[in-house]
């Protein structure tokens, strides 16, 4: 089938930036207008998007084009982008949320000043994400990828002064430097193995889909270095401390960009260059085994936080510590269906925090209390978004992260019990945020009120979303055609039974341990932390790896730091004050032979005269 | 022979200029120049007999710079006495409106 | 007593003496303490160069040296000390280091022209100058004929001269 829109799917980034100047240069005086050309800019690059993936799920060709845009030496850097299945979905994915977070943020930031820089900035982020995920070849998807960094920098350091605003966002770019130098050199490494140094993901199929080309060795570590850089991006352990800290951002874009995109940039980076990954088993086990293990670890610090954001935060990390599980797994399919369905209810769930501080002013949970009286809406939507993560049939949550624990229990039943774990946590910690925030009695002064439409109706659709996104790829005979679209093969289909009817049970159990702690009180709060102090206390400081960090590597920089300082300043700065002093000396002392006395005058002349005879008198010497 | 009264003449010239250079004394100055001039008129008249194309020249120039020396004394004390009048003091270090 | 390679002849020996009378007086004046004693001293050099000049068969040069030197400019610089600074007597100058380092540099000056003329060759074929028979006629020739346009000047440059002066060292009209 012939495509029509696809071969314009180039123009999907251009629209937001074109936003992104307008309002960078007039921004200032266009308070009122300059939200809405921003949302403009994104729900035209959201019908493109979609217009794209219509025709890609008509069954349309994959679409590919592009220009040389450097030449050096034999080697020609070329810019173009791909229309797949993958990329067509994932830019529906982003500019969908962004286009709702736009609108939302119309309402959150209506009071800020710089608003305009909000969705200048926003606007930014919108067309390198886009950027990102129509890329077609890896050089040119790193360049969006620190692109995308750079506009996380912008974001979380909005509000410049406060200071943990500004050390979250030095943060953020920090941390997630160090997983970018892994992506950097395994950029490198295949610059230099793949033939004619040819970086497109065609090409990386091509070559890594034949055993032999590449030694494994060599392909283990290129794909241990790409994990690498998803692990910063992704934030999974060790990489995940910035984004708790991320939520000094406004919360709009806590949605968008820590919850439902920049976040899944790691993700669709392993996708797309699974090739690699497939190549080498051990790769794949690493990931398996990192995403598992960040699953379960953010998930049991997530009990344990009192900020409404931060727990969401939590929530993040541990599902995409499920995401890449998936992919450790092998399974692309699933990966990005939990991605697809993460997307709209972690972004729902976001934007229903923002709406709750928005009207509380606080975001500590144990301050709030009774919302679900006052702000029904937020209160309806926010608890499908709640049911969904915690993966409650038929919410999409539950398909998703069923397709994941069935292909655990299939080739790794560890993996499996790991995943249940995990779930177990999330629907406790997730019951008890809503309990604490929308049941009891509400607290003086904490009353809070509906917030306006602008604000509803984006967690309207996306809790609308939430529910039905999840029945693109169900298990059953017939119903399942995500899988097969996306990727060519479906998510499991065997023992998914079992996998169903546990994992349902599991997130019941915790949603009625939380309803016993946290309204009936039939069991009480402190149960655990009266008994073990020292777990509560583990936990609330995030197992204290923050500190770790702190003592290990900040200090020593600091000092190493500090000694460099020394040496510029004193050796470096000494060399040059000595420098600077020395013409000064020299020319104070030739000062004083100007002393108005003939005598002395004369002198230097009778000198000169004597070192003047000396040189032709000793001609015959030299 | 010539090497001689050029050796000679060397030595006055460079006591000549030590008394230049040194002596506090305007007057002292002057005549340790003159002590200069007349190693040079004796420079002169060596060459003149000894020289490398023995001529009078030598002896007419000394002539000439005898006489020069001589206005050049004349000139110089009246100077100085001027200068003596309106300062009071004939130290040569204590004209030094030279300075920059 | 010939030794030491010395040609010995009247010739030279009328230069030792006159050379040390010459030295002597030019240290004395140096070193003397009282100004008019340094005049002294420096009229006895004029007088010592008068008589080499004598040796040098300049019979016209040494008679105006003795003349003018010994006799006028040595005048002046009397009347010179008599009306600045009648004090007699020098104080002890207070810049060592100036007078180290002017002694020195006449020193190193004297050494490099002791060199160049030890090691320079004059011409050993003229003959000298035969220039004491009528000496003052032949001068006197020359200076008429050939060198008349500088004596002209020089008498021009001395009326000048004595004018000026006595312009410099007059009293300010009352």
């Amino acid at each position: 089938m012939e495509t029509v829109f696809s071969q314009y799917a180039w123009l999907v980034p251009v629209f937001p930036l074109a936003a992104f100047l307008i309002l960078l240069a007039f921004g200032r005086g266009m308070k009122r207008t300059g939200p809405v050309i921003a949302t403009l800019g994104s729900l035209a690059s959201l019908v493109l998007s979609a217009l794209v993936l219509i025709e890609q799920l008509g069954g349309a060709d994959e679409y590919n084009n592009g220009f040389d845009w450097i030449q050096i030496g034999g080697y020609t850097l070329t810019v173009g982008f791909d229309v797949t299945n993958l990329t067509a979905l994932m830019m529906v994915v982003v500019s969908l949320v962004a286009f709702l977070v736009n609108v939302y943020s119309i309402g959150y930031m209506k009071d800020d000043e710089r608003i305009s820089v909000f969705f200048a900035y926003v606007a930014l982020f919108t067309c390198s994400m886009l950027g990102l995920v129509i890329a077609d070849n890896l050089l040119m998807l790193y360049i969006f990828w620190e692109l995308v960094g750079l506009c996380s920098f912008l974001l979380i350091g909005f509000w410049y002064y406060k200071p943990e605003a500004k050390a979250a966002a030095k943060k953020a770019f920090i941390v997630t430097r160090v997983g970018d130098v892994g992506f950097l050199i395994a950029l490198l490494l295949l610059f230099w193995y793949m033939p004619d140094h040819d970086l497109s993901f065609a090409a990386i199929a091509n070559v890594f889909g034949q055993t032999g080309l590449i030694t494994e060795g060599i392909t283990t570590l290129i794909a241990i270095l790409i994990f690498l850089g998803a692990v910063g991006k992704s934030g999974q352990f060790p990489l995940h401390v910035w984004l708790p800290d991320a939520m000094e951002g406004p919360t709009p874009i806590s949605a968008l960009i820590h919850a439902a995109t920049m976040v899944a940039a790691g993700v669709f980076l392993v996708a797309r260059t699974f090739p690699i990954f497939e190549a080498s088993p051990a790769a794949l086990d690493t990931v398996a085994w990192v995403g598992a293990f960040t699953a379960i670890f953010a998930a049991s610090i997530a009990i344990a936080q009192d900020d409404i954001k931060r727990i969401l935060a939590y929530s993040t990390v541990s599902q995409l510590g499920y995401m890449m599980m998936a992919l450790g797994l092998g399974s692309v399919t699933a990966a990005m269906f939990h991605l697809f369905t993460h997307a709209f209810f972690k972004a729902l769930l976001f934007l229903g925090a923002g709406s709750v501080i928005h009207a509380v002013h606080t975001q500590n949970i144990h301050e709030m209390g009774g919302l679900g009286k006052t702000m029904k809406t937020t209160a309806w939507t926010f608890a499908v978004g709640a049911l969904a993560l915690a993966g409650i049939p038929p919410l999409s949550g539950f398909w998703s992260k069923d397709a994941i624990l069935a292909e655990a229990l299939h080739d790794h039943p560890a993996l499996f019990a790991i995943g249940i774990a995990a779930a177990l946590l999330t629907a406790l910690y997730m019951s008890r945020l809503f309990f604490l925030v929308f049941a009891g009695k509400p607290r003086k002064g904490a009353s809070g009120h509906e917030s306006p439409a602008v604000m509803t109706v984006p967690l309207v659709v996306l809790a609308l979303l939430a529910v039905v996104a999840g029945f693109v790829e169900m298990p059953f005979e017939g119903t399942g055609w995500f899988g097969e679209w996306l990727t060519g093969h479906a998510a499991a289909h065997e023992g998914t039974a079992l996998v169903m009817l546990v994992s349902t049970a599991v997130g019941l159990l915790g949603i009625y341990l939380g309803w016993l702690i946290y309204v009936k009180g039939a069991i009480p709060r402190d149960a655990v932390t009266k008994r073990m102090p020292w777990l509560t206390r583990l936990l609330e400081r995030k197992y204290y790896i923050d500190e770790i960090y702190h003592a290990v590597f900040v200090v020593s920089l600091r000092a190493i730091g500090r000694a460099f300082d020394a040496f510029d300043r004193h050796v470096v700065g000494g060399a040059v004050r000595l420098a600077g002093g020395a013409a000064v000396w020299t020319g104070r002392a030739a000062t004083r032979m100007q002393n108005g006395q003939l005598q002395s005058y004369g002198l230097y002349a009778v000198i000169g005269l004597v070192i003047l005879a000396a040189a032709i008198a000793g001609r015959r010497f030299w | 022979m010539l090497s001689s009264y050029l050796t000679m003449a060397a030595i006055l010239f460079c006591i000549g200029l030590y008394g230049a250079l040194t002596k506090r004394n305007a007057v002292i100055v002057l005549m340790s120049v003159e002590l200069m001039l007349n190693s040079v008129n004796l420079n002169l008249v060596a060459f003149s007999k000894y020289g490398v194309v023995p001529s009078l020249t030598g002896q007419i120039f000394s002539l000439f710079t005898i006489s020069v020396a001589a206005a050049e004394v004349a000139v110089g004390v009246a100077i100085l006495i001027a200068l003596f009048r309106s300062r009071g003091s004939a130290n040569v270090d204590e004209f030094n409106e030279m300075r920059r | 007593m010939g030794g030491f390679y010395i040609d010995w002849s009247g010739e030279l020996v009328a230069f030792f003496a006159f050379a040390v009378v010459m030295i002597v007086g030019a240290v004395l004046m140096l070193t003397l303490t009282k100004v008019v004693h340094m005049v002294a001293s420096l009229a006895a050099v004029f007088l010592g160069l008068g008589g080499m000049f004598v040796v040098l068969e300049a019979e016209f040069v040494a008679f105006t040296q003795v003349l003018l030197y010994a006799g006028a400019v040595t005048i002046l610089l009397i009347f010179g000390i008599m009306m600045t600074d009648h004090q007699a007597v020098q104080r002890e100058p207070v810049r060592p280091a100036h007078e180290i380092v002017s002694a020195v540099a006449s020193i190193v000056l004297f050494g490099i022209l002791f060199y160049a003329i030890r090691t320079t060759e004059f011409a050993p074929s003229a003959p000298p100058l035969q220039a004491g028979v009528d000496n003052a006629m032949e001068i006197g020739k020359q200076l008429y004929t050939q060198h008349v346009i500088p004596f002209e000047l020089v008498s021009v440059l001395l009326t000048v001269a004595f004018i000026g002066a006595i312009v410099i060292a007059k009293k300010e009209a009352e």
